[in-house]
């Protein structure tokens, strides 16, 4: 056993010893969040109106109350005839003007009267344009839309608890009824596990191949199978100490990734979005459990791959397609609803990803995500005795 | 005199590729490297495998640091089978070749006491003996030099201390002036016969004849993976220099002269 421990001293000195791949590591994770931030506030500055922009709705027939409710709004109003509707049009599609509402004569009169139940038909309609690549145009719709389904909901519920117009204290004031807490949930849950798969398999992929092809190749591997050292040992001892590597190569992306996430989901810098405060201890816990099983059994797997491989150019080429397939396991987490039949749970790389989406989506079972760690750990175990097994075998560590 | 070191009908047969056969110019699709070979070797003596390249020397060496398995036959060190008690036997040799490299990154400091404790050296035993080598080998100025930063003599000597940090009763040395500049292969054949002086066992092998007659008790002529000739040096030597004899075998057993 104490050789284990002497292996993964080394290997661990060999890492902390070594400034540049210590420094890469943080530069990764420090370019993560660079890149992320860059990235939100670039989206947010493509699809955000301007802000010193006064938003100016161009509009037909309106009326005063209507106009009322949208000069309230902070909407600038100019009442136009309908001839000059397609000039309108035209300067819009130039980005001139931001939108035109085209009322139908008497709308007011015509949306009061309405009543599905009684009348039937149709209710009056507004016609409004607008440019979707003109991010003060969309804006000024999106603003223009809600005021008018404001105003139907203002009559169609004029008597119901709902109206708009009265706000009390035991009434929602959203009609979201999704609670930060989900939002967060949803957001975190749909992206983290691809992103927290990536970083783990980069991260066990940054040190493996280097570790055990690194040396097979550089002829010290065999240096150490001359020694008393157990096979075995050696396996334990790389395995163990290069997930331990791993795990802290991916706490570091990790949690630059979840400190950029607020800026990349356009939150600000307040995350007032994105909160990762909303998981309690046993959901990091398992999460933890999760990511450090998962870890293991990816340094297994491309421990193998490595002592198979000549070089660690040819290791690394042989780890390319797998990295490919857990990515695209990774993505999987991003759609559809979490498995939850039990023996989905016992897929190498899938399980992980579905037990990281339900926690972090605040939504698994426990069972699910246990079958999940110890099926990780299981397969990292078998894969540790292949590790040994090709350390003694004397075709995969001395064929040229 | 005691036999330390005895093996027994070794045999090593390697598949050769497409590759392989094609720059033989043979097709063969196998090689017998190690041919039922069989020889003794006493305690406090240098014995020396002598043969062409290509003659199994390397194989055998392999096979008796246990890097390797033999397909057929035994051999026993010190008492340990290196079939069937492997740990044993690496823990009572001492194996040294070029192929097998110290890590670049670390200081010959740093893999002295990595190796003494992956065998299980005390500190105090180890740090005792890492003053002595190194101040021997002139190690001691370069102790916290990088391996990679080291000139090639001085990364063998560095080798050569690291596989020796056990104080092993057995040291085997494949081609051990290989690559080596003329003093510090004088310092290796110089520290080979001070190990011989305190009872160690020294097998080395070699294509040098020179180095066998300076070196050598005993010696064993290997060409094509057999054993041609085993015995004293003086034996060997009685009718005609070593020299002769390896060409008058080497006509014997390939059917052709040199």
């Amino acid at each position: 056993m104490s050789g284990i421990a002497t292996v993964m001293k080394k290997e661990f000195a060999r890492f902390f010893g070594d400034k540049r791949m210590v420094l890469s590591t943080l530069l990764s994770a420090v370019l993560i969040y660079v890149v992320y931030s860059f990235m939100g506030t670039a989206m947010q500055d493509m699809f955000a109106p301007d802000v010193d922009h006064t938003p100016i709705v161009y509009a037909v027939n309106l009326e005063a109350p209507i106009e009322q409710r949208l000069q309230s709004a902070g909407l600038s109003v100019r009442q136009i005839g309908e001839n000059e509707v397609d000039s309108v049009k035209e300067r819009i599609s130039q980005r001139d003007v931001d939108v035109v509402a085209v009322f139908p004569i008497g709308f007011v009169e015509l949306a009061t009267a309405f009543n599905p139940q009684t009348v039937g038909g149709l209710p009056p309609n507004v016609e409004v344009f607008f440019n979707s690549t003109d991010p003060n145009s969309s804006n000024t719709f999106m603003r223009v839309v809600g005021l008018l389904d404001e105003y139907e909901a203002y009559l169609s519920n004029r008597f119901s608890k709902f109206d708009i117009n009265r706000i009390d204290a035991d009434m929602p004031v959203s009609p979201d009824l999704a609670t930060e807490a989900d939002i967060s949930a949803t957001i975190i849950s749909s992206l983290m596990p691809m992103l927290l798969m990536m970083f783990l398999f980069t991260g066990c992929m940054a040190l493996a191949p280097e570790s055990i092809a690194g040396e097979k190749e550089r002829g010290t591997l065999a240096t150490l199978l001359v020694t008393p050292l157990g096979r075995s040992e050696l396996a334990a001892g790389k395995i163990l100490s290069l997930a331990v590597l791993s795990f802290l190569s991916g706490l570091v992306t990790t949690v630059a990734t979840i400190l950029a996430l607020p800026n990349l989901m356009g939150g600000g810098a307040d995350g007032a979005i994105v909160d990762v405060g909303i998981y309690s201890t046993t959901d990091y816990i398992w999460l933890g459990v999760v990511i450090l099983s998962t870890i293991l059994l990816s340094v297994a797997v491309i421990s193998i791959i490595s002592a198979f491989a000549k070089s660690v150019k040819e290791a690394n080429m042989a780890i390319s397609p797998l990295m490919v397939i857990v990515m695209v396991v990774g993505v999987t987490g991003m759609f559809g609803g979490i498995a939850e039949n039990p023996m989905l749970y016992l897929i190498p790389f899938y399980s992980s990803v579905q037990s990281m989406s339900g926690i972090l989506a605040l939504d698994y079972y426990t069972t699910n995500v246990a079958i999940s760690s110890i099926s990780n750990i299981v397969y990292a175990c078998i894969g540790g005795i292949a590790l040994t097994k090709m350390f003694n075998s004397e075709k995969v560590m001395f064929s040229k | 005199m005691s036999v330390i070191l005895k093996t027994e009908n070794l045999e090593k047969t390697f598949r050769l590729t497409a590759k392989q056969q094609k720059l033989q110019n043979t097709k063969a699709k196998t090689l017998k490297a190690v041919d039922n070979l069989s020889f003794e070797a006493y305690k406090g003596e240098i014995f020396g495998l002598l043969g062409p390249n290509g003659a199994g020397k390397t194989t055998t060496l392999r096979i008796l640091a246990t890097l390797i398995k033999a397909d057929g036959g035994d051999a026993i060190i010190d008492g340990s089978s290196v079939k069937t008690d492997p740990a044993a036997v690496r823990s009572k040799i001492g194996f040294l070749t070029s192929e097998l490299k110290l890590e670049d990154f670390f200081t010959p400091n740093y893999l002295f006491d990595f190796f003494a404790k992956l065998h299980n050296i005390p500190p105090d035993v180890s740090a005792k003996r890492k003053e002595e080598l190194f101040a021997k080998f002139g190690v001691d100025k370069f102790a916290e030099v990088k391996v990679s930063n080291l000139s090639t003599g001085m990364k063998q000597k560095s080798s050569l201390v690291i596989s020796i940090v056990h104080d092993p009763n057995i040291i085997i040395f494949d081609e051990p002036t290989n690559g080596l500049d003329v003093l510090t292969a004088k310092v290796v054949t110089d520290f080979l016969m001070e190990l011989k002086e305190q009872g160690k066992t020294i097998i080395v092998s070699t294509h040098i004849f020179s180095l066998v007659e300076k070196l050598c008790d005993r010696a064993g002529v290997i060409i094509n993976g057999k054993m041609t000739a085993c015995d004293t040096l003086e034996n060997l030597t009685k009718e005609k220099s070593l020299e002769d004899l390896f060409f008058d075998l080497y006509a014997e057993t390939v059917g052709e002269a040199v």
